[in-house]
């Protein structure tokens, strides 16, 4: 199945991408899904991260379906 | 200009007049404020955040904002609905500006009205707190001699 990633911010700049599609396998759960977003941009390590599926924080065990949202980030900084 | 409304009132209030928004152009704050002024309020507190020029010895030039756009109105909208539980205020408005802001031009604009005036001074001290917390928009700073995506929460 197919997901997209939207990186923000640091992580854009770190991964020189705003938004990809991955392939991921059926029943991933989200601490998997953002695993194999890290390893493939291992320059992530390099920074806090924060998750999201569908604009909402991802807690690590939900179960990513096709078509998804994922979105990985710095903590954030407004104000 | 991204809005959306805020469907749900919590409160007996039926005309909620709460807003969360982001937009690139420039802020009105004292149009925000005036946009919620309940017939039941006797106060208004409003924020007005700016662009700080100097941190410590640091000279900042200007900053960058960018956000997770429908993200960050969803989660300015679930700090409001929050805020209305905790605190006895009849309306909220969240006003965030995203791209270049210069010195001292307005970042973000928060207005709580209340009956009175304590609880909307607590209301908009938990509000600016928890939404430099949660609501996904970062600034990078671009201070002379460099630039940086702020990634710290301090």
């Amino acid at each position: 199945m197919k997901v997209q990633v939207l990186f923000f911010g640091a992580t854009a700049d770190a991964t020189g991408e705003r938004e990809i599609e991955i392939d991921l396998s059926d029943e991933t759960r989200t601490v998997n899904a953002f695993q194999n977003i890290v390893a493939r941009f291992p320059q992530l390590e390099n920074h806090s991260l924060l998750f999201a599926v569908n604009q909402e924080y991802a807690s690590g065990d939900e179960v990513i379906r096709d078509g998804d949202e994922l979105a990985v980030f710095t903590h954030v900084s407004g104000g | 200009m991204h809005e959306t409304k805020n469907q749900r009132p919590k409160t007996e209030d039926r005309q909620s007049k709460d807003f969360f928004e982001l937009t690139f152009e420039p802020l009105d704050v004292g149009a925000i404020a005036r946009r919620i002024v309940p017939e039941t309020c006797g106060a208004t507190v409003t924020l007005d955040g700016y662009v700080r020029q100097f941190t410590k010895d640091r000279e900042t030039l200007y900053l960058e904002y960018e956000g997770y756009e429908p993200m960050a109105v969803r989660e300015m909208e679930k700090l409001v609905a929050q805020a209305r539980e905790q605190f006895e205020i009849a309306a909220v408005g969240i006003v965030h500006r995203l791209g270049k802001l210069e010195i001292g031009e307005t970042s973000v604009v928060i207005s709580v009205a209340a009956p009175h005036r304590r609880a909307a001074f607590e209301a908009c001290e938990w509000l600016i707190k928890e939404l430099k917390r949660v609501v996904p928009i970062w600034k990078k700073e671009i201070y002379r001699g460099g630039e940086v995506w702020i990634e710290d929460t301090s």
